[in-house]
């Protein structure tokens, strides 16, 4: 083998090495929601009080859909995990959400960078199904045009 | 085998090792997903502007919604013959009765030697330039004979009960016909002000009621 064919291999193997030590760290692990269906295609954002405040700092932007959450959870079926809803930090800036469900995932509230646990406990089912009302919050003077907003659903193993 | 060929098959191990990893992953990876949703800005505008009177079902504070008032209020001031011309202002008074802020009950201005404006504009989403407010103003003052007074012999300050720094509708003085800016509102923001009038007196006119009215337009970009 040249002393050209080494350095690849050597830095090939490196590179997967590298690559392999960082997904082994990875505790959590993205569930596959591609089951989840919005009951409305967009979120209609309106100001929260129709007139404005003296402190433009105040003004909010809400707006409300209905998903019905279908996630696949089969990968863990018969162990114990914490599902987390998770709201990346994204654009267009802080965005608050709220949601309220029907028993089967826990209500909760968050702000984008955090996530919130919405279940622990034995997954006795491949899918985990509920109907979650959210409600985004944003500062409405960052609301300029429509803006996609981004959360999955994670599970830490126990 | 040199060490460094030995180093080769250490690492197509852990290249395997590592395939094997990169193939789990991607069949978790390949599965999972985040949800996107649209958020879509899609509040009408919304412009209030109020001289004087106008109607608000509620505070805004409390829910309240901008409604119409067809009210046209005057400011007046009745010159005494022995101060005719003689050059210091008279202070002219409001049939308005407005004296609260509809954004939270305040009370703002006092009558009727003041005369409230104020108001919001509101966007779609996301700051704009703010929304202009002009007077049109006729060129003169006039009474039932023809004499006239020009509208420039008429200003105001501006203030606000416990108010403090600059008012989004500045003192000024008429123009002699013509549109003039009188004040702005930043978008979504309230703003209001209250104006006091009087009259330069600095000239003597013809005995006479003089009257012309001054109509005031907000525009939003």
């Amino acid at each position: 083998m040249s002393a050209a064919h080494r350095a690849s291999a050597f830095f090939l193997a490196l590179a997967l090495t590298i690559f392999w030590a960082s997904t082994a760290q990875a505790k959590s692990i993205t569930i596959d929601d591609s089951g989840s269906e919005a009951l409305e295609p967009s979120v209609t954002m309106r100001w929260k009080t129709a007139a404005p405040s003296r402190n433009p700092a105040d003004n909010v932007m809400l707006g409300t859909t209905t998903i019905r959450v279908r996630i696949n959870v089969m990968p863990w079926l018969r162990h114990s995990g914490r599902i987390y809803l998770a709201l990346p930090l994204q654009q267009p800036g802080p965005i608050g959400l709220s949601w309220t469900t029907q028993g089967r995932l826990a209500p909760g509230r968050i702000v984008s960078g955090n996530r919130v646990l919405v279940y622990a406990g034995s997954i006795t089912a491949p899918f985990m199904e509920d109907t979650l009302t959210f409600q985004f919050s944003v500062n409405g003077a960052l609301m300029q045009r429509a803006v996609p907003v981004t959360y999955h659903f994670e599970m830490d193993e126990d | 085998m040199t060490p460094a060929g030995h180093g080769v098959q250490t690492s197509r191990g852990r290249l395997r090792r590592a395939s094997v990893g990169a193939a789990l992953l991607a069949a978790v990876s390949g599965s999972a997903s985040s949800y996107t949703a649209s958020l879509n800005p899609a509040s009408p505008q919304t412009i209030y502007l109020q001289v004087g009177v106008g109607a608000f079902t509620n505070d805004y504070i409390y829910g309240g919604q901008p409604e119409n008032n067809a009210t046209v209020n005057s400011v007046s001031v009745t010159v005494a013959a022995a101060v005719l011309g003689n050059g210091t202002a008279q202070a002219m008074t409001t049939n308005s009765t407005a004296t609260q802020s509809f954004w939270d009950g305040y009370t703002y201005c006092s009558v009727p030697a003041q005369l409230y404006i104020g108001g919001f504009f509101r966007t779609t989403g996301a700051a704009t330039a703010a929304a202009q407010v002009t007077a049109t103003v006729p060129a003169a003052l006039t009474d039932a004979t023809g004499d006239s007074i020009p509208f420039s012999k008429i200003q105001w300050t501006s203030s606000g009960n416990g108010d403090s720094g600059a008012e989004p509708f500045p003192a000024g003085t008429f123009v002699n016909g013509g549109v003039q800016t009188v004040g702005s509102m930043a978008s979504n923001t309230w703003n209001e002000s209250c104006w006091t009038f009087s009259y330069s007196n600095n000239t003597v006119p013809p005995v006479g009621t003089y009257t012309g009215v001054v109509l005031y337009t907000m525009s939003a970009p």
